[in-house]
């Protein structure tokens, strides 16, 4: 009954009746067929949508109810794009169905997220059954279908659109449900799970907050990165979350997925949240006081309170919605001293610029016994050029210094795509790969670099370099510090969708507690690649068990935030002794029981 | 490690050559009499004709684990300027329980850059089971010594003949080890050992203090010939060194290297060209000339400085908005957005792009013109 109820509620919330128009969520449809959901864009196109992820081959109808209030003729509009426009057909192209019958118009077709007009449709029941029906396998995208009375057509700007949903689905400002908990972690990555079990198991009550199903971030199953780096003080809970050390892309990965969703979800205290997305957090005197999610599918929100935040979402949503400090770009080379004379300019540059490490999307491709054909792609050769793969590891990467890793993500995750598409169809021209097919292509982008807050202490190169030893240094790490770059910026005829590492060897480093909490925002922690750090001292330890590390340093953390009620630099001020005692107990012997 | 008695043989033999007779100590188009006459006959740096160049001692050697401290010698030329550092190396290689012995003229830039080698006459290079390398395979070993970011810097020996595991879960094919692969691709067959301790030779500590050498004695003349060589090294120190001045002086040579150069050696020119560069209309114009022709970074490096172009430079870049990016496109609609007045040519060049029907972000443009009536 009670799934029912929320059902109910989910979808009046989600075919919010406004006089005679009806907008409804792509991400809601009862039953998405083979059609994905994806969220990562949300911030900048508006919405999480549907994607026709069919690796070429066309995707199951995604299907549902839709109720009117109102007989009538209804206009339709489909907000769409097309991701790779050009002089060919769109690659993402697909149409909808109504009540089995389909319509004539082609989507998918315009540059830019829009919406695209699909005609009238005549109701004549009170609910009517709508398909999304895929006609290529290549990433067709819908965010939401709008009907109305009215031929007006609804608002392009990403502004006034935010607004109008706002008004249509007569969404209140506030969400409806208030949560509160001791700690509030958001981003269920090998960091956020890290800082959740700490916190956890200090006693806390956490709320885990993760805009995917699985857990793990780069190193899930839907990303695939192996995590790498040491466990420093914290093998115990490490060994719950990382990977072995198969090739990157490998379906190895599924078991380690399991074995971390499995242990995570073990911690009663620990509230999980997964599919939900964090949209907004909001500071009052340099404090975060809440953070606002979304539900990926339902458009369920939530408010989530707590005296104290991590921010583990990679990208530092909180602390950038929040007015943390942060830092975006590689520094000049004099800024922090960090130049290396044999690689110079690559390594770190002579003036600021905004070029940092880039985005992959892993794949790989498999061997069948019987011959396999993979449609042209036209659309993917100017990015692909005359480059033939069939995999792609770490070196599938693409940075480019007119696009943000945030803002522009969708673009450089469409660019990947082309490259991939296209690599693949060159390496099929060969004989050899005639049995070949396209097993596995992520849709998700797995980020190395990004926004980076800026904390009490700025880890550095020379950190690393010199082995400094902080009196707070609760991160330890012996993995060299590379920094990636892209190869075209060395002969314009390499594919520009590839990378290469520059590997400065190190001897043992530390990371200081003090890089692991804001600057300006008085109760934000924050771990993983967001962690206090230059451009250059990000190279090494963005690795995931290191990335781990940061999360169960400041999962105990917050617990003695917790027991006296101090803000995360008071702990440094004034109880560092207790605070770097709890971080050397993790490796006495009753903490070293496994947990698998 | 099994040394046969038959490597000892040999290497006594070649140790009491080099000694004695000093027509093996150095080959013959190289380095003889302390006299060089010849480009070495793999070669990165353009060798004018008719350059003599003459050995100096250094006090600078490499030390080889079994033959001890190979020295370094700087090669100067009639103005006794330095342009090479060479070394005469003799060192083991052994592989499998054999030991072999290696000798290979090296040659480094002045900035301890990897510049070329010649095989040692009567002492060619060789692969398993002693066959001698072919041209093609010193070809492929000049290839790998110009690599700098070799996989060969990061690994151990051991570790490249290591084979990876396969990779076999629920019946998918195992996927052959990226490493493995690389260091196939990069090394001369069967003679992976011979291109680990070469590379090793060429790339280790002594890059640096070469340098360190370099920079001891530089001048501004030593500079400024490093602008006209073909090195980008050299063409990246020297960018990276003079000053705004030099650059107006040398305006013309910069622009040639900014032609013909990497994307890399375009960036540091754009981001090094100081405010009087940007702020004289006559001086920026020539490199936007170059606008639709260089990459897309360098494009977004000059659309940087949009703020100090020109009418003219802002017309002739409505003239190409088909190459850039939408983030460049928005780049350039915003600082016109921000002007009192645009030129009817520029208006007519952004309706003409808006109305053709094939660009894919003729959008952003039709949005624009839409704003402004």
């Amino acid at each position: 009954m009670k799934y029912f109820i929320s059902v109910l509620c989910i979808i009046l919330m989600n075919l919010q009746i406004f006089s005679q128009e009806i907008l409804l969520e792509a991400e809601s449809f009862d039953n998405k067929g083979g059609w994905v959901v994806d969220p990562q864009f949300e911030q900048q196109m508006g919405s999480p949508y549907l994607m026709a992820h069919g690796l070429g081959k066309i995707v199951k109808n995604a299907h549902t109810k839709v109720n009117f209030p109102e007989k009538g003729e209804y206009h339709i509009w489909v907000r769409t794009m097309n991701w790779a426009p050009g002089e060919w057909e769109a690659p993402g192209r697909f149409k909808i169905s109504i009540d089995g019958v389909l319509l004539e118009s082609t989507l998918g077709l315009r540059s830019g997220w829009g919406w695209e007009y699909v005609g009238t449709t005549k109701v004549e029941a009170n609910s009517i059954n709508l398909e999304l029906v895929d006609l290529t396998g290549f990433n067709g995208r819908c965010d939401a279908i709008y009907f109305s009375i009215s031929n007006k057509k609804p608002p392009a700007s990403l502004n006034k659109l935010t607004e109008w949903r706002k008004m249509v689905t007569a969404e209140p400002n506030a969400p409806e449900q208030t949560k509160s908990y001791d700690l509030v972690v958001v981003g269920g990555g090998i960091a956020g799970c890290a800082a959740s079990i700490a916190a956890a198991e200090q006693g806390l009550k956490v709320a885990l907050i993760h805009d995917r199903p699985l857990l793990g971030g780069n190193a899930s199953s839907e990303i695939r990165v192996h995590t790498l780096g040491i466990y420093g003080h914290f093998e115990r809970i490490l060994r719950m979350l990382d990977t072995e050390h198969y090739p990157n892309g490998s379906p190895e990965s599924k078991l380690d997925q399991e074995k971390r969703d499995r242990n995570v979800k073990s911690y009663a205290n620990i509230d999980l949240f997964l599919n939900w997305r964090a949209y907004d957090a909001k500071s009052m005197d340099n404090t975060v006081k809440y953070v606002d999610a979304r539900q990926t599918s339902t458009g369920e929100r939530i408010r989530f309170v707590s005296p104290y935040f991590v921010d583990s979402t990679g990208d530092g949503w909180i602390g950038f919605w929040a007015g943390a400090e942060f830092s975006y770009g590689r520094e000049s080379v004099d800024i922090y001293g960090e130049n290396w004379d044999e690689h110079g300019e690559l390594w770190s540059p002579k003036k600021a610029d905004n070029a940092v490490m880039g985005s992959s999307v892993l794949w790989r491709s498999k061997k069948t016994k019987s011959k396999q054909d993979f449609p042209d792609v036209p659309w993917a050769m100017p990015v692909a050029r005359k480059y033939e793969a069939v995999n792609g590891e770490w070196q599938w990467e693409f940075s480019r210094n007119d696009l943000h890793q945030i803002h522009d993500a969708e673009e450089i995750r469409d660019h990947m795509l082309m490259g991939i598409f296209g690599s693949f169809w060159n390496a099929k021209k060969q004989p050899e790969n005639a049995n070949r097919e396209l097993e596995w292509v992520s849709y998700l982008v797995g980020k190395r670099e990004s926004r980076r807050f800026v904390g009490d202490h700025i880890f550095t190169l020379n950190d690393a370099k010199e082995g400094r030893k902080f009196p707070d240094a609760v991160v330890i790490e012996t993995r060299e510090i590379d920094v990636h770059y892209q190869i075209i910026l060395e002969d314009e005829d390499n594919p520009d969708f590839i990378s290469e590492a520059l590997f400065y060897k190190t001897p043992k480093y530390y990371i200081p507690y003090r890089s692991l909490y804001s600057k300006n925002i008085n109760n934000l922690f924050m771990a993983g690649r967001n962690f206090s750090c230059s451009h250059v001292g990000l190279g090494g330890p963005r690795v995931m068990r290191t990335t781990g590390q940061m999360g169960a340093a400041v999962g105990f953390a917050a617990s003695l935030c917790k027991k006296y009620a101090i803000n995360p630099r008071e702990l440094y001020t004034g109880y560092l002794k207790e605070y770097m005692d709890l971080i050397e107990e993790q490796k006495s012997p009753k903490n070293t029981i496994l947990k698998q | 490690m099994k040394i046969g008695i038959k490597s000892v043989i040999l290497f006594l033999v070649i140790i009491s050559l080099e000694l004695f007779n000093p027509i093996y100590a150095f080959p013959n188009n190289v380095v003889q009499d302390d006299i060089s006459e010849n480009e070495p006959e793999f070669f990165v740096l353009a060798w004018k004709e008719g350059t003599i160049l003459a050995k100096k001692e250094t006090s600078m050697y490499i030390e080889v684990d079994s033959l001890g401290r190979q020295n370094i010698n700087i090669l100067v030329n009639k103005k006794q300027e330095p342009v090479l550092f060479t070394s005469n190396i003799s060192t083991s290689v052994c592989a499998d329980g054999e030991c072999r012995l290696m000798k290979i003229q090296l040659y480094w830039t002045l900035l301890g850059g990897y510049a070329g080698f010649d095989p040692y006459p009567g002492f060619p290079l060789t692969k398993h089971e002693h066959d001698e390398f072919l041209n093609a395979d010193y070809l492929k070993l000049h290839q790998l010594l110009l690599d700098n970011k070799s996989i060969l810097k990061q690994r151990k020996i051991d570790e490249l003949i290591d084979k990876p595991k396969q990779l076999d879960l629920n019946g998918v094919d195992g996927l052959s080890g990226a490493t493995i692969a690389e260091v196939k691709e990069t090394v001369v067959a069967g003679a992976l050992y011979s291109c680990y301790v070469a590379w090793h030779l060429v790339h280790g500590v002594i890059k640096v203090k070469l340098k360190a050498y370099t920079l001891s004695k530089l001048n501004d003349e030593m500079v400024i010939n490093m602008l006209y060589s073909n090195n980008l090294d050299y063409q990246m120190f020297c960018l990276n060194s003079i000053d705004e001045l030099q650059y107006t002086e040398h305006h013309d040579r910069i622009m040639e290297i900014f032609d013909s150069g990497i994307p890399l050696v375009r960036s540091v020119i754009i981001k090094n060209f100081a405010e009087n560069f940007w702020n004289s209309p006559e001086l920026q114009k020539p490199i936007w000339n170059y606008f639709s022709t260089i990459d897309v970074n360098n494009r977004s490096l000059l659309l940087n400085h949009l703020d100090k172009a020109s009418n003219e430079i802002l017309e002739g870049l409505s003239s190409e908005l088909k190459v850039m990016t939408k983030n460049q496109l928005k780049i350039y609609l915003l600082n016109l957005e921000n002007k009192i007045s645009i030129d009817a040519a520029i208006i007519r060049n952004l309706r003409k792009f808006s109305e053709a029907n094939k660009y894919t972000y003729a959008y952003l443009v039709q949005n624009f013109l839409e704003d402004r009536e």
